[in-house]
């Protein structure tokens, strides 16, 4: 590998810059008064959120005056400090974890739903598949010890004992179930099944919303107070976010070369992020979607997730969900 | 000619003991691990560099960036706080506390406050990496610039000069080799804080690309971003080992200081120093984390203030449950890290014996040692655990390998501080090499072997909580994600309290070990 030579020039560049990047919170800082806002993603950048770069590309929220910058998540970044800090006007994180934060004092309020169908799977191999809750017995899974209640909820719906499968705590890798450490694993049904594929590895997969799992996720959480002081911002960034989405519904494949371009730096492989992408409508397009639109939820979904997520252990209230800005924007 | 001959073998040796970890590592991946996609063979990680290779420039562009912005306000801090507390002992015990207390805090506590306070950008990553270095280069700083023989103080008083000339003619000087020695630890450390950096938000770099390669199951990917982070770090190691080289010309002045007899400290001093200092530095850091907090006006709800703590641990209605789950937590931690930091002290204290007696083998192991140190702990876990297992052995493993390269180092250092006259000494009677080691080379070493000891402490604590949340699954470090996964922030910052508090702790154990003995081998070391 051949390195530049390191120059004076060079070296008072790359301090500037560095001292730019130093001093650039006090720009977003200052930016909250005209109509820039941050909407914090989850994860890093990739068809996960493909409709939102979408809504970025194609303009919508630029016609709504509203200049969004999308903030990328990861291993160490939290979505909701950076919500109820006033950071973030938007933020998306699931509803267990937004009930969490509201147990411990966060004022959100769910204002619509992206993931209809928790994307919680449990992946396994062929040669000794999981198929349903019952075939766990006996089995060692790989997961985060953080996602424990999740296995719990899903044990207790389906009349299955917990002491009954061996849990390893594993990072989020495939590399265990592959190698054999584990027999299956608990995942998101439209990352590591799909390496897996894309490696050349066949599995299968069970979706815990198919055995009862009803938690809501990639749901778009609000602080209260922004709500009432900053609707009218909140009302046009989901607008653009609903106008996204549709795009990306549309052609899934252009959101994934979109991605993939917008991206260089990342390394995403183009047909991962076309397999992920065809993949993930299975779990945000429903009937219920079909008919009202992009992220909408009832009085009986919603009651779905209070009961498992009574399972997982939190006391939720009905009020955590609040449809008005969808009922706003499709009006 | 025969000089030349006997050079040319020893380096053919040192390839050909590098040919030979390649093979080994080849055919290991290739057959011994071949279908559990684990570890990649060299040729495949090679393959991959090439073929990325832009990718990897771009990302790699990005991470040393960051890591050399951390590196030098890191090493700036550490510089101007080891010259303040020299200058101005009574200091000492503060900065010392603060400086401890600041390196201790563990990245799921303060990555998400970085994320907000800087909001997108390099803020977390260059703040991350400069916090990984300067406490490793404070520490031993001050042990350099209080490596100076009395007398030439004693000479700078004579001629009436005070404090600042003492700094400027001998104490700094007499630093430079322990400066250097840190600067070559700070380098890898800078990247790796960079690394970590990365995972609080951020859209290129190398920890991304790693996240995203790990992910994917691209086991070539992680080994090859592995491979190219080591690189840079044996890089970074080299560059400032050759610009100490040039700088320091002549040799460093040795150190033959007699025990000298001190005047015994009056009682009321005794007792301050042993209870009013700790109590007024405690109360100096809670200060400034409710100033720090409030200033920046960091909301409540995940940036806990100290009274929001000692009501969930101590005053609460739940305090007592609160408390037993933290402890329960704490004794599962606690065990493991002792004994992993004591192998990680042990192995490289013995590793850098061996090295000074068997210069060739230096050659061969020591990118080994830097590499160790440098790849990720996200792409390392996976390998160790699959061969220590996910148990405890896999933990000790990984705080071992973290806190033993810093102190190869710094003990290296330390054995050829030996002053020459004590060589020549032992020359002069022929005495054997091990003798030469024991009664000569350690005695040296002990002053960088307790600085390093130090150090290691909170080192040790940071490593065996991220190896149980990464690996195990068990213990305070599992809590602490669990918390932040919940937004459990009292919990978390309880944990973060709790863990400071045992790591200033272990480092006032060793530190009082450390009197001990030094007052015996090197009295110029203790105030």
């Amino acid at each position: 590998m051949k390195f530049p030579p390191i120059t004076r020039r060079a070296t008072l560049g790359l301090l500037a810059g560095g001292a730019a990047s130093l001093v650039a919170p006090a720009r977003f800082a200052s930016a909250q008064t005209n109509s820039a806002v941050n909407f914090q993603l989850s994860w890093l950048p990739s068809v996960q959120f493909g409709g939102s770069y979408l809504a970025e590309e194609i303009g919508v929220w630029a016609e709504k005056g509203l200049d969004v910058s999308l903030l990328s998540g990861g291993p160490n970044a939290p979505v909701e400090p950076s919500v109820m800090a006033g950071t973030s006007l938007l933020g998306i994180t699931a509803a267990d974890y937004a009930s969490a934060a509201v147990a411990e004092g966060a004022t959100f309020k769910i204002i619509a739903v992206a993931m209809q169908k928790n994307p919680f799977a449990i992946a396994s191999l062929p040669g000794n598949p999981v198929n349903s809750p019952a075939d766990l017995v006996g089995k060692k899974i790989g997961m985060a010890v953080a996602n424990t209640p999740i296995l719990a909820a899903l044990c207790a719906l389906n009349d299955v004992d917990i002491n009954e499968i061996e849990i390893v705590p594993t990072q989020y890798d495939p590399a265990p179930l592959v190698s054999g450490q584990v027999d299956c694993l608990l995942c998101w049904l439209t990352d590591l099944p799909i390496a897996m594929t894309m490696a050349g590895v066949d599995n299968v997969t069970m979706l815990l919303a198919d055995h009862g799992y009803a938690v809501h996720s990639q749901t778009y959480i609000v602080t209260e107070d922004a709500l009432a002081n900053q609707r009218d911002e909140i009302v046009a960034l989901m607008a653009g976010e609903i106008a996204g989405w549709n795009a990306y519904f549309a052609d899934t494949e252009a959101a994934a070369d979109l991605v993939v371009a917008k991206f260089p730096d990342l390394g995403l492989d183009l047909e991962t992020q076309k397999v992920q992408a065809a993949k993930q409508v299975d779990l945000m397009v429903s009937p219920l979607t079909e008919e009202f639109g992009f992220g909408w939820f009832t009085d009986e979904t919603v009651a779905d997730n209070i009961a498992t997520l009574g399972l997982l252990g939190r006391e939720v209230s009905a009020d955590l969900w609040d449809r008005s800005i969808l009922e706003e924007i499709y009006g | 000619m025969i000089r030349q001959q006997v050079l040319l073998t020893e380096q053919m040796r040192t390839y050909a003991g590098f040919a030979s970890l390649l093979i080994a590592w080849e055919l290991l991946a290739r057959f011994a691990f071949g279908q559990l996609y684990i570890l990649s063979p060299p040729t495949a990680i090679v393959m991959r560099i090439i073929e990325d290779l832009p990718l990897y420039t771009r990302a790699l562009g990005a991470t040393v960036s960051e890591a050399l912005l951390g590196f030098v306000l890191g090493n700036l801090a550490a510089i101007v706080l080891a010259v303040l507390v020299v200058t101005i002992p009574p200091i000492e015990r503060l900065a010392q506390a603060i400086a401890l207390v600041v390196f201790c805090l563990p990245l799921v506590a303060t990555g998400p406050i970085l994320r907000v306070i800087y909001g997108p950008g390099w803020g977390p990553q260059i703040t991350l990496a400069a916090l990984s270095v300067y406490y490793t280069t404070f520490v031993p700083l001050v042990v350099g610039l209080r490596a100076v023989p009395p007398s030439w103080l004693d000479l700078i008083a004579s001629y009436g000069r005070g404090r600042l000339t003492a700094m400027t003619v001998v104490r700094a000087r007499a630093c430079l080799p322990y400066l250097i020695a840190s600067l070559k630890i700070a380098a890898p450390a800078a990247f790796l804080g960079a690394i970590v950096g990365e995972f609080t938000g951020a859209d290129r770099g190398i920890g991304v690309l790693s996240i995203q390669a790990m992910r994917s199951l691209d086991v070539d990917g992680t080994w090859a971003l592995a491979t190219i982070a080591s690189a840079v770090a044996i890089i970074g190691y080299a560059l400032v080992g050759w610009a100490g080289q040039l700088l320091s010309i002549g040799a460093p002045p040795s150190l033959l200081v007699s025990p000298a007899s001190k005047a015994p400290k009056v009682l009321w001093k005794k007792l301050f120093m042993a209870v009013a200092a700790p109590i007024l530095s405690c109360v100096v850091i809670l200060l400034l984390w409710q100033v720090f907090m409030d200033g920046l006006e960091l909301s409540r709800f995940f940036a806990k203030r100290p009274g929001d703590v000692w009501a969930y641990l101590v005053a609460g209605s739940q305090a007592a449950a609160h408390r037993s789950e933290l402890f329960a937590a704490l004794r599962e931690t606690m065990g493991t890290t002792v004994l992993g930091y004591l192998a990680g002290l042990g192995l490289g204290a013995v590793l850098a014996a061996v090295f000074c007696m068997l210069p060739a083998v230096e050659k061969i192991a020591s990118p080994v040692a830097i590499a160790l140190r440098s790849i990720p702990i996200v792409a390392t876990a996976p390998l160790l655990v699959l061969v220590l297992g996910r148990g405890q052995l896999g933990m000790l493993g990984i705080v071992a390998i973290m806190i033993f390269f810093p102190t190869l180092v710094s003990c290296l250092h330390g054995l050829r501080q030996t002053p020459g006259q004590v060589i020549d000494y032992f020359d002069s009677y022929q005495a054997p090499p091990l003798t030469q080691l024991f009664l000569a080379r350690v005695p040296a070493m002990l002053p960088s072997l307790f600085a390093a000891a130090r150090m290691a402490v909170p080192m040790a604590v940071l490593a065996a909580t991220v190896a149980e949340w990464l690996a195990t699954g068990t213990g305070i470090g599992n809590l602490m994600a669990l918390t932040s996964s919940t937004s459990n922030y009292n919990m978390l910052w309880s944990c973060v309290t709790i863990l400071t508090l045992v790591s200033v702790a272990g480092y006032a154990l060793v530190a009082m070990l450390e009197r001990r003995v030094l007052s015996h081998f090197a009295p110029e070391q203790v105030i």
